[in-house]
């Protein structure tokens, strides 16, 4: 029975017809279309659709909208007047409190329910008030920065700031220079430049649009592991009212997708077999959300269940049942690759431990679920609206399936709520909304509830890793020799790179002079591994370093000793020719040596505290594209011999000065997903341009608008967009230098931009404003616009099987110390305190590096002690929710100190290299030394739970804990909530 | 995840809740803050064909002292109880629990009443209550039962409300001097997670010192707030020593069932009780040395 009711909502009144089981969450979003209050699981772990009643906190997705009467409700679009953000929103925006954005409207009102009521709150106030609002982005460190120093933006909006110079250093040599050292752009923490948006809830994110005459897909998963599809029965769907069209494996094209071009085996929908629990079989399409979720239920699919396999040790076994068959024994990825000569090297060595470790599945969680639109234009044009991290690929792709040129097919990113790896890749949501559209007419949304995104999967391999280390008496690393199984799940994915990258990136941090990996990336039953953070890198990574301090131990060196004899040095190939430019890694260590006080702590703790060492560093993007050849629909192109060159540039910008010379346009298609990248290449153009950022607007977000960038992965943004940006900058500046020279009545080559203006080099005073040229431009020649493009360094790599994967144009470097607490007798871990130091090149802004750093320590730290996806016998995911899956909360949040070293990397902008990916590789080590160091007892299996601790002080194996027994299902009414 | 479809029926008072359960009979539910009913509900756990809405019932939102006892409104939210100066200064092992609970949205929602009559084993405040000798109300057109929580709870999700009861409050009786309780519970995370394990314990000294009575009540490892009764024969007439309560604590293993889920192993779970169960005496034995006082 509906209703009317009024709703008193942010002072405003609202008369809406309710149904009885609305959610306020719902009525506010989809009624009032206040889509600043999010929806990010539906059962109250998230709190992203935190509103106020009468002041108070509450999950929108717990309250029945009937019952709320006429209590007042406060949603994010009521705190900011006329534009004029509150102090907390303010506090947000200049304390590093928001990246991608999605927990960000929750948190600010968590923040001002407790502000309201308490105006200087202790950190301790603040966690609690703050605990039920998870973010997957910026470890919380800048948001306990923003309520704890919001006082500071109580009067004029702005806080005492210092400005960040640029690093004096500078050892080579790059296109562009930084002009002046004041009022540049380049170096200064300046605020994201959608932050303002962010914190009112005015930024649109892809579940937020609601297009004219749209309706609404949704996917039905598989309950079993493996099995062949009989028959399915759709009539009582269709049969449904509101139901508008129905699809199954029949329905969708032969054609396969997937993201590594040599091993495309995904289908839409499931044509044959399902190969993993939630293996996608069919689709709804409907009036409305609500219908296409019945609707799917309804659907009645025979299977002939097959037997599945889940350990990726058994599937290589023979007589394993095959998931594939082209995949014998079901080896997806194998890799052999040696170099130098490691049983030499070992007979040599003094010292040789050998160890297995096995890693976790890890889901990236990012808040905001996977959405998409899809709808198409009169003249065949396909328009996709979808929340990813790499827009061209799913361009490439979806012109693949649909065998379509890429320039019919126009796709929109909107503001994206935090990827991580797990929106890298073309998505079932995208490919069946467009056949549904192409079908209807009609826009069609499809979005992912929590459960199917644990589902659909692609988070980090799950590595089993056999390692054996080989050292000279002081220490020296002589030879060392690994093996890897890498869990795959059912589909390849991003697993190809994956099993290469496993091995490839170990040796660009420490001086390998022998050195063996063998890979086998296998496929299981579960949900298929893709990239995640880090991407394959992590969990090797964690063995190494636990594997390097066992050994530091056993010959009595200091962990950070031993680390500081085989450091990598600049200018370096490395035993796998990869090639290492700038490289701060010593410096890295010494600094958080220093600054963690190491020397007074290592083995000086009480029992119960330990601390611990950790290192990274990543690539900075790719040296190659995907796929092989030109940007064209690939069944057009011919068979593709691989040649050691980019094709094509990889990053793209135009810049486009307004007509009055105002403002600046920046196109680019590089994909902003909360890691800040719209951000720093407005910084990097503006200061290219001589331009204060301010002046400058970036649209990254359509194909139509912006060229081609290949996306947010293998954190390339900052150098090779960084790259394309600055150079269409330059080639605006010199369009503009002989105008100026003739305003200034000098040569051109002594003119210079900065800061909106154009001078004389050496007399700053000889200056005409910048907008002056820019329009006399206009009034000779038209448009002023500037183009720039990067491709990377020809020939990267060496001449073995997979020497692609690793290859970067540049390396970042890192050292983390984690300090924790561990209760002994629970086994429960506190991670009191993280210090980090990286080497980044230039930090291009210095507060979106540290935002990256304190959202990789909490994120690693989280996935080193809580993080696991369950699977029972059946191959049945039991934890596919956010108070099953535990990702840290602020409470479990360490204090973060984050560092960075004078460094610049030649083959960066401005020196810049990358943050994001590198700072999350030290993280696992130095979690796991530390709590090894707490206890005296290493766990070497992820996550090192309360359990494992004991179990490894008892003396006990740590593997294979019976945690999700046979009895779990009959017996879980015992567990709250344990479906 | 949205609500199948249900009928809604907000109430003023409890009589008229009382008519319409009676009414709807086994196809009704009572709707409180939500928080484990809209929960269950999306995730097609359970179903209903009625929501009766108990929100606006004034009456049940009150914390009040009746005959030195402590009665508290079932509507009373978590938030509420956590806040109440009345329960920190008379029960602070209530607090030790609603401390804990969840995270502030659901605190501000979540109700006692909702907590006890949900009958989840792992909820925070059965175990503290039934260790505090607490008595749920239940209201009927009927008349009142009084039911001590000891007997309340009949399985997971079972309880011992009948059709047309309406859970209308908890009394807390006065615990006389020399008295402790504590609730210590082990959750994996620090923000927002469930009890793996819990025990609460509450005890009374004599003059002399020696214990008086007790009461050891388990959470999250039984089927429900279990009393272990086995607990209380070792440590009654005894003087309390860290050998006491390590004896208290086998006693409280023995008792516990614990299942295997992915929070944690049965075998884990018992070495939790072990520990928790001395924890929680030995701050129910400091609460009572300062009550001596
Ligand atoms: C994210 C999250 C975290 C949580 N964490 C914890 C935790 O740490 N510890 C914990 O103990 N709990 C936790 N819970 C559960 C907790 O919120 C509930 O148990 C809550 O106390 C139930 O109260 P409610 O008012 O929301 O009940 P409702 O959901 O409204 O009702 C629950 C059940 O009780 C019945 N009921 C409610 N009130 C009455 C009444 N007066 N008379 C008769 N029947 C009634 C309803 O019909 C229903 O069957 C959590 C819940 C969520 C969503
Ligand atoms: S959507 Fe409501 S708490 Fe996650
Ligand atoms: S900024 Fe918090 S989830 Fe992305």
């Amino acid at each position: 029975m509906s209703e009317i009711i009024t709703f008193c909502v942010n002072g405003e009144h609202h008369t809406k017809l309710v149904e009885p089981h609305d959610t306020l969450v719902d009525v506010l979003r989809d009624g009032m279309r206040l889509t600043g209050t999010k929806k990010g699981c539906s059962v109250g772990d998230c709190g992203v659709c935190t509103v106020l009643i009468e002041g108070q906190p509450v999950n929108s997705c717990l309250v029945l909208a009937a019952d709320v009467g006429h209590q007042a409700i406060t949603t994010i679009e009521g705190l900011a007047t006329n534009s004029e953000l509150t102090p907390i929103q303010k506090a947000f925006v200049h304390e590093g409190g928001v990246q991608c954005g999605f927990c960000t409207p929750g948190m600010v009102l968590s923040a001002t329910a407790l502000l309201d009521k308490n105006a200087t709150p202790t950190t301790e106030e603040i966690k609690d008030a703050l605990a039920g609002n998870l973010c997957r982005c910026t470890g919380y460190s800048g948001i306990i920065r923003a309520v704890s120093r919001c006082e500071n933006y109580k009067s004029d909006g702005t806080c005492v700031k210092k400005n960040h110079a640029l690093p004096e250093k500078q050892s080579g040599q790059s296109d562009y220079r930084p002009s002046s050292k004041d009022g540049t752009s380049v170096g200064v923490s300046i605020p994201r430049v959608d932050a303002a948006d962010k914190v009112t809830g005015r930024a649109i994110y892809t579940d937020d649009i609601t297009l004219p005459n749209m309706v609404y897909g949704k996917i039905l998963g598989s309950p079993i592991a493996h099995g062949r599809v009989k028959r399915i029965d759709t009539s009582k769907a269709e049969a449904l009212p509101g139901v508008l069209a129905v699809l199954t494996g029949k329905d969708v094209p032969d054609t396969m997708y997937g993201v590594s071009p040599a091993r495309y085996d995904e289908y839409i929908l499931a044509k044959d077999k399902v190969r993993h629990v939630g293996d996608e079989v069919a689709a709804v399409a409907a009036i409305d959300l609500r219908t296409a979720e019945q609707a799917v239920e309804l659907i009645d699919v025979e299977y002939e269940e097959l037997p599945h396999v889940l350990d990726p040790y058994e599937a290589a076994e023979e007589g394993a049942p095959l998931i594939h068959e082209r995949y014998e024994r079901n080896i997806n990825t194998r890799v052999e690759q040696s170099f130098g000569d490691v049983e030499k090297g070992f007979a040599e060595s003094y010292h040789i431990r050998e160890e297995t470790f096995t890693g976790n599945h890890i889901y990236q969680s990012p808040l905001e679920p996977h959405a998409s639109i899809a709808s198409w234009d009169h003249n065949g044009t396909l328009v996709l609206h979808t929340s990813t991290q790499v827009p061209h690929y799913v361009q490439y792709m979806m012109a693949h399936v649909l065998h379509i040129p890429l320039g019919k097919i126009r796709v929109i990113r909107p503001t994206v709520g935090g990827g991580f790896g797990g929106k890298a890749e073309t998505t079932p949501l995208d490919l069946c909304a467009a056949l549904f559209s192409k079908q209807l007419g009609r826009p069609v949304k499809m979005v992912y509830s929590r459960e199917e995104m644990f589902h659909h999967g692609r988070g980090r391999h799950k590595q089993h890793m056999k390692f054996k280390l080989g050292v000279d008496q002081d220490g020296t690393i002589r030879s060392f020799d690994s093996e890897i199984y890498l869990d795959g799940g059912a589909y390849s994915s991003f697993g190809v790179a994956t099993a290469y990258y496993a091995g490839s990136v170990l040796p660009t941090l420490y001086r390998f002079p022998n050195y063996r990996y063998d890979g086998f990336r296998m496929m299981t039953n579960k949900p298929a591994a893709g990239a995640m953070r880090g991407h394959g890198v992590p969990q090797p990574r964690f063995a190494f370093e636990c594997l390097l301090n066992m050994v530091a131990d056993d010959l009595g060196i200091d962990p950070i000793e031993i680390r500081r004899r085989n450091a990598m040095t600049p200018n370096s190939l490395t035993v796998n020719e990869m090639d290492v430019g700038s490289c701060e890694f010593l410096s890295t260590l010494e600094a958080v040596s220093d600054k963690a006080k190491w020397d007074d702590k290592y083995n000086k703790l009480p029992k119960g505290k330990g601390i611990g060492i950790g290192c990274g560093g990543f690539v900075s993007g790719a040296g190659y594209c995907i796929y092989r050849g030109q940007v064209q629909l690939s069944h057009e192109k011919g068979r593709e011999s691989f040649q050691k060159k980019s094709i094509f540039p990889h990053a793209n910008a135009i810049v486009k000065i307004s007509e009055d010379g105002m403002a600046a346009v920046l196109m680019i298609g590089a994909a902003e997903i909360g890691q800040g990248s719209d951000t720093v290449l407005s910084q990097m153009c503006a200061e290219s341009l001589g331009i204060p950022a301010s002046r400058l607007r970036i649209r990254s977000e359509d194909s139509d608008i912006s060229p081609l960038d290949l996306g947010a992965y293998s954190s390339r943004v900052t150098l090779m967009a960084g790259h394309a940006v600055s150079r269409a900058g330059v080639a605006v500046v010199d369009k503009m230098k002989p105008y100026a020279a003739q305003l200034l009545d000098c040569d051109e080559s002594l003119i210079e931009a900065h800061d909106g203006k154009m001078f004389v080099r050496g007399e700053e005073s000889r200056s005409v404003p910048w907008e002056e040229v820019a329009r006399k431009y206009f009034n000779d020649n038209g448009p002023l616009v500037g183009t720039g493009a990067y491709k990377p360094p020809d020939g990267l790599g060496g001449n073995y099987k997979g020497s692609t994967v690793g290859t970067s144009p540049a390396y970042s470097f890192g050292s983390a110390v984690c300090e924790v607490s561990v209760d002994l007798e629970t086994g429960k871990v506190k991670i009191d305190k993280f210090t980090d130091y990286h080497d980044c090149g230039t930090p291009i802004n210095p507060m979106a590096v540290h935002g990256q750093v304190e959202g990789a320590v909490v994120m690693g730290a989280s996935e080193t002690i809580l993080e696991d996806v369950q699977f029972d016998k059946q191959g049945r995911i039991l934890n596919p929710n956010l108070h099953g899956y535990l990702t840290m909360t602020i409470k479990d949040a360490p204090e973060i100190f984050s560092g960075l070293v004078d460094s610049y990397e030649p083959r960066g902008p401005f020196g810049a290299k990358e943050i994001g990916e590198g700072s999350t590789l030290p993280v696992l080590g130095a979690v796991a030394h530390a709590i090894a160091n707490a206890t005296g007892v290493w766990v070497k299996d992820l996550p090192i739970t309360p359990e494992k601790i004991l179990r490894a002080i008892r003396g006990k194996n740590t593997q294979n804990i019976p945690s999700a027994s046979e009895d779990f299902p009959e017996k879980c009414d015992h567990a709250y909530q344990s479906e | 995840m949205y609500i199948p479809s249900v009928n809604f029926h907000r109430t003023r008072s409890l009589a008229e809740a009382s008519v319409l359960l009676e009414f709807y009979g086994s196809q009704s539910r009572i709707l409180a803050g939500g928080t484990d009913l809209l929960v269950d509900l999306k995730a097609k756990r359970i179903s209903t064909d009625h929501l009766i809405s108990i929100n606006h019932i004034a009456s049940l939102k009150t914390i009040t002292e009746e005959n030195d006892a402590l009665r508290i409104g079932a509507l009373t939210t978590i938030t509420q109880l956590d806040e109440s100066q009345l329960v920190r200064d008379r029960f602070p092992s209530i607090v030790d629990a609603t401390r804990v609970m969840a995270v502030r949205q659901v605190r501000n929602l979540a109700t006692v009443g909702g907590n006890i009559a949900s009958a989840v084993p792992c909820a925070d405040l059965p175990p503290i209550l039934t260790a505090l000798n607490g008595s749920v109300v239940l209201w009927s057109n009927k008349g009142e039962r009084i039911v001590p929580l000891r007997n309340f709870f009949l399985g997971p999700r079972r309880t011992d409300i009948h059709e047309a009861e309406i859970l209308s409050g908890v009394i807390i009786p006065n615990s006389g001097r020399n008295f402790g309780a504590a609730y210590a519970r082990f959750g994996l995370r620090e923000g927002n997670a469930i009890a793996v394990a819990a025990v609460a314990a509450s005890l009374t000294l004599s003059a002399n010192g020696t214990i008086n009575s007790a009461c050891i009540t388990l959470g999250a490892v039984a089927p429900i707030p279990k009393v272990v009764e086995e607990a209380s024969n070792v440590l009654c007439g005894e003087k309390p020593s860290d050998a006491l309560f390590a004896k208290a604590a086998d006693a409280t293993v023995a008792a516990a069932d614990p299942i295997s889920d992915v929070r944690g192993s049965a075998a884990y779970r018992r070495e939790l009780v072990a520990v928790l169960a001395q924890r929680a005496l030995s701050k129910a034995l400091q609460r009572a040395e300062e009550d001596a006082q």
